[in-house]
């Protein structure tokens, strides 16, 4: 019998109101048996563990894979990890690592030798982000199955920190090169596992991959073949939640267990007794840098111009008006707390000097300043708002500045070519080590600011002293002399003023009392093995 | 009237293919190199990296011989792969088509729903409170920016009162259903998971809401103007003169005529939604195909701005094609393709 038109409705009537009754009764299940979420804007550039090059790409290689060493939670010491063993010539150019016999993959094959070198090789050859990192490897030799040799072309006393990076991790190479990767010098061409990396984790790590959903989830489960201590929580999701204020709904209302973004100011918006907020100092830092090289430049961004436009900071007011005091000042481009960075001189605004040195220069009357800036909100900082800052600053000595906002992709491109005379930027480490900041910001050969600020003509900026004295410093096995020689590096570096860094934005941490092992660690963010429920 | 419709799925492909054209010159025009966001930040130094990259990617063609290549990859369903996302587009655009458009789906049947009804009240009690309430509330949700409207009322609901969930399709620690159509809460109720269906249920509420209330404006004013004017008919004043209820003369007599125009709007409202669910998409951590433009725009992601652009103009298409039909089996003085004129 064909039901009537009316008894349709009765029953759709029916199924809205189960449907209602189901939505108003809310979330049941049992939390000991769920998994613990975290709340963070998932920017991933690539899951291939040696193309991957991201704040939560340093999270998710850290529990998924594992490195001959690890960071400690000092986050200055070196620990064991797949190398239960090293040693390391005089010279700093042969590192000899003996790997644990026990370590298994994933998948339960043994963690061996030519896994390492297939890795390191790999990482090198593909010429990712990361690849700077095996730069001066000359060679990896493999004794036996547990033994590994590596080989410097000159002395690099960093290696060993640069081996803690969550990005120097070791795949499983029998899976990896199954899956169409490739690690030999076509590697840039011939590699075709990228796409695979993004289903498939291969690592020897506490969890492994369960799935990964752009601009949704990354959701991780426990490696049940494990090697070392299982991790206390089985499955761990990281939510995609772009911004502080959603991260914080998110956590006040139990959604979240964990909020990785959250800024000084939206913490304090949050009123639970439920939620635990912490504030500790980070490595990060935002900065400020002048390209004389650049094309647009109206006037010569000489040395003492550039000294003049430092003193007319207001280093204090910058702090308090882009994270309302949660921060602090930072001398170099070396972050507070890594070596050669004790006793650096603080930057000082100095309104009648910037003035007096800009009058020697024959800019008495100021002149016009262009910035190009991305539209990013990194740490807790937005990086036009922040440039909003500086223009009332600069404005003080009389130097007008423009402002343009523009896409990340838009700033990445114009930094190289026509060169952007003033900006903003950020950074993070990935490790523990100063080495990678004198690569990065020093005026030395290759380095990347060099190249961006000097608009192809680096010699009118290199700093030879620089690069003499990271020679030493790469040398020198001898920690405490090491911490002097960076600590003359980053004299040298804030001497150059090229790069100023305005803020080192303190990190909040925030997640439910019951939840154990949070902490923040230089390399790899959230090391996701050590949370538990209490 | 079938003569109409194969013409108009024939001239698809022919409009499509002009829609792929300009997005692919357009997004070609664009201010920076795409290269920046394939080639990692550090490596753009690097001219050997930038000229692997480019080889790889096929940028170092030229452009008409990247169109050629693109539109006859594209004819065999190709649509390249995502600087961004490392995956094929036409992968991506499946697994997001459908969580925006069961969002658009959700959002125009309560704009619809609601639309009607505060279209019909506001006619039948003409110049009085409750037409002059039903014009506000509409208006204001015609007017009010979907960024704003969405933090407020996540706030309210989700944060203040705790009724309805936060941000996302689901809750995290649920899993996705297994996938069927897309559609979390219909895959749900496939999967016989309820405990899924109404986590899937209650976060699509929210974010329906939003995006139907911009709707709910446009379609309560057509609804009022076309209500006003059919219920001075004759044939309405017949219809009470014989003693139809009122309930019956508004339902069955004066509404069923002033549909036809609303029509109209409700199915390019569907075209408008699915664009227009950019921003609720970005409020609501949706991951939809609104969602994915943004991000492809602000990376220089052309395969997957151009597929996107497909997707819009093809549901566009759709939808004017499926408006004229449906106008055409309403109203049957409305008579396309084969009408002969009298």
């Amino acid at each position: 019998m064909k039901p009537s038109l009316r008894a349709g409705y009765r029953r759709w009537l029916g199924a809205l109101a189960l449907a209602g009754t189901a939505v108003a009764s809310g979330p049941v299940a049992a939390q000991d048996q769920q998994p613990l979420v975290i709340a963070r804007l998932l920017e991933i550039n690539s899951l291939d563990p040696h193309r991957a090059f991201c704040d939560t790409c340093q999270i998710y290689l850290t529990a998924t894979y594992q490195g001959l060493v690890a960071l400690g939670a000092d986050n200055r010491s070196i620990e064991p990890l797949l190398a239960t063993s090293w040693e390391i010539n005089p010279d700093q150019t042969e590192f000899t690592f003996h790997l644990a016999e026990d370590a298994v993959f994933a998948d339960g094959s043994p963690v061996e030798a030519k896994d390492v070198k297939w890795s390191f090789e790999r990482l090198k050859n593909i010429q990712g982000s990361p690849s700077f990192m095996m730069s001066g490897v000359a060679a990896i030799e493999t004794p036996d199955e547990h033994t590994v040799v590596v080989k410097m072309d000159a002395p690099n006393s960093e290696f060993l920190g640069i081996l803690t990076a969550p990005y120097t991790i070791v795949v499983n190479s029998d899976v990896a090169a199954e899956a169409g990767a490739r690690a030999g010098a076509d590697a840039v061409s011939a590699d075709t596992a990228e796409a695979w990396f993004l289903s498939h984790s291969a690592g020897s790590g506490p969890y492994v991959l369960d799935t990964y959903r752009v601009d949704d989830e990354l959701r991780f489960k426990r490696n049940e073949n494990f090697w070392g201590e299982a991790p206390p929580i089985a499955e761990i999701v990281i939510d995609h939640t772009a911004d502080a204020v959603s991260q914080a709904q998110m956590l006040q209302s139990g959604a979240a267990d964990i909020a990785m973004q959250i800024d000084p100011a939206t913490a304090e918006t949050i009123d639970s007794d439920e939620v635990v907020i912490e504030t500790v100092p980070s490595f990060n830092f935002i900065y400020v840098a002048f390209s004389p090289g650049a094309e647009a430049n109206r006037v010569p961004l000489t040395l003492e111009v550039r000294q003049a436009l430092a003193f007319a900071l207001d280093y204090d007011g910058i702090i308090e008006f882009t994270v309302g005091g949660e921060g602090n000042p930072q001398a170099s481009p070396i972050p507070n707390g890594f070596p050669g960075t004790t006793d650096l001189p603080m930057p000082v605004e100095d309104l009648d000097k910037a003035r007096q040195m800009l009058a020697d220069a024959g800019l008495a009357d100021g002149f016009d300043l262009d910035v190009v800036v991305a539209s990013l909100n990194v740490y807790g900082v937005d990086l036009p708002l922040l440039m909003q800052k500086i223009q009332q600053d600069l404005a003080r000595v009389n130097v007008t500045t423009h402002i343009q906002p523009v896409a990340s992709s838009v700033w990445r491109e114009q930094i190289v070519k026509p060169g952007i005379p003033f900006t903003a930027r950020f950074y993070a480490p990935d490790y523990y080590g100063s080495a990678q900041y004198v690569y990065f910001f020093g005026m030395i050969e290759d380095a990347y600011w060099l190249t961006n600020a000097s608009g192809g003509q680096p010699e009118s900026l290199i700093n030879p002293r620089e690069g003499e004295l990271l020679e030493q410093a790469l040398a020198t096995a001898d920690e405490a002399k090491r911490e002097a020689i960076y600590h003359e590096i980053a004299l040298q570096m804030i001497a150059d003023r090229i790069i100023v860094p305005v803020v080192s934005p303190n990190l909040v941490l925030a997640y439910r009392n019951n939840v154990a092992g949070v902490r923040y660690s230089a390399c790899c963010n959230l090391p996701l093995a050590e949370l538990s429920l209490k | 009237m079938a003569r109409y419709i194969v013409r108009r799925l024939v001239a698809m492909p022919l409009l499509l293919l002009g829609v792929v054209t300009i997005a692919f010159l357009l997004s070609h025009f664009t201010q920076a190199d795409p290269l920046t966001s394939i080639v990692g930040e550090r490596q753009m130094n690097n001219q050997a990296v930038v000229e692997a990259a480019r080889k790889r990617w096929g940028l170092d063609r030229s452009l008409p011989e990247q169109y050629l290549v693109y539109v006859g990859n594209l004819l065999t369903g190709d649509l390249g792969i995502s600087f961004r996302t490392k995956q094929p587009v036409a992968y991506d655009l499946k697994l997001r088509l459908p969580a925006t458009l069961e969002l658009v789906v959700a959002a125009m049947l309560i704009g619809t729903a609601a639309g009607v009804a505060l279209g019909v009240v506001a006619a039948r009690f003409h110049d009085r409170p409750s037409d002059h309430a039903a014009r506000l509330f509409a208006l204001v949700g015609a007017s009010t920016p979907v960024f704003w409207s969405g933090l407020i009322l996540l706030y309210v609901f989700s944060v203040q009162l705790g009724w309805l969930p936060g941000p996302g399709r689901i809750d995290a620690r649920g899993a996705a259903p297994p996938f069927v159509t897309g559609m979390y809460t219909l895959d749900s109720l496939i999967a016989g998971d309820f405990a899924t269906f109404r986590s899937a249920l209650s976060h699509l509420v929210l974010p329906a809401c939003v995006l139907g209330w911009t709707m709910i404006g446009i379609v309560s004013r057509m609804v009022r103007a076309s209500m006003l004017d059919v219920l001075g008919q004759e044939y309405v004043l017949t219809a009470r003169a014989k003693g139809a209820s009122e309930l019956r003369v508004l339902l069955n007599h004066a509404l069923r005529n002033a549909l036809i125009p609303a029509l109209t709007i409700i199915g390019f409202s569907f075209a408008y939604l699915i664009t227009g669910a950019i921003l609720t998409e970005t409020i609501f951590a949706w991951p939809g195909v609104g969602s994915y433009a943004v991000a492809a725009a602000r990376e220089l992601d052309h395969p997957a701005i151009i597929g996107v652009t497909i997707v819009g103009g093809a549901a566009f298409l759709l939808a004017n094609l499926l408006t004229d039909i449906a106008y055409a089996l309403v109203d049957p003085r409305v008579r396309v393709g084969g009408a002969r004129g009298s």
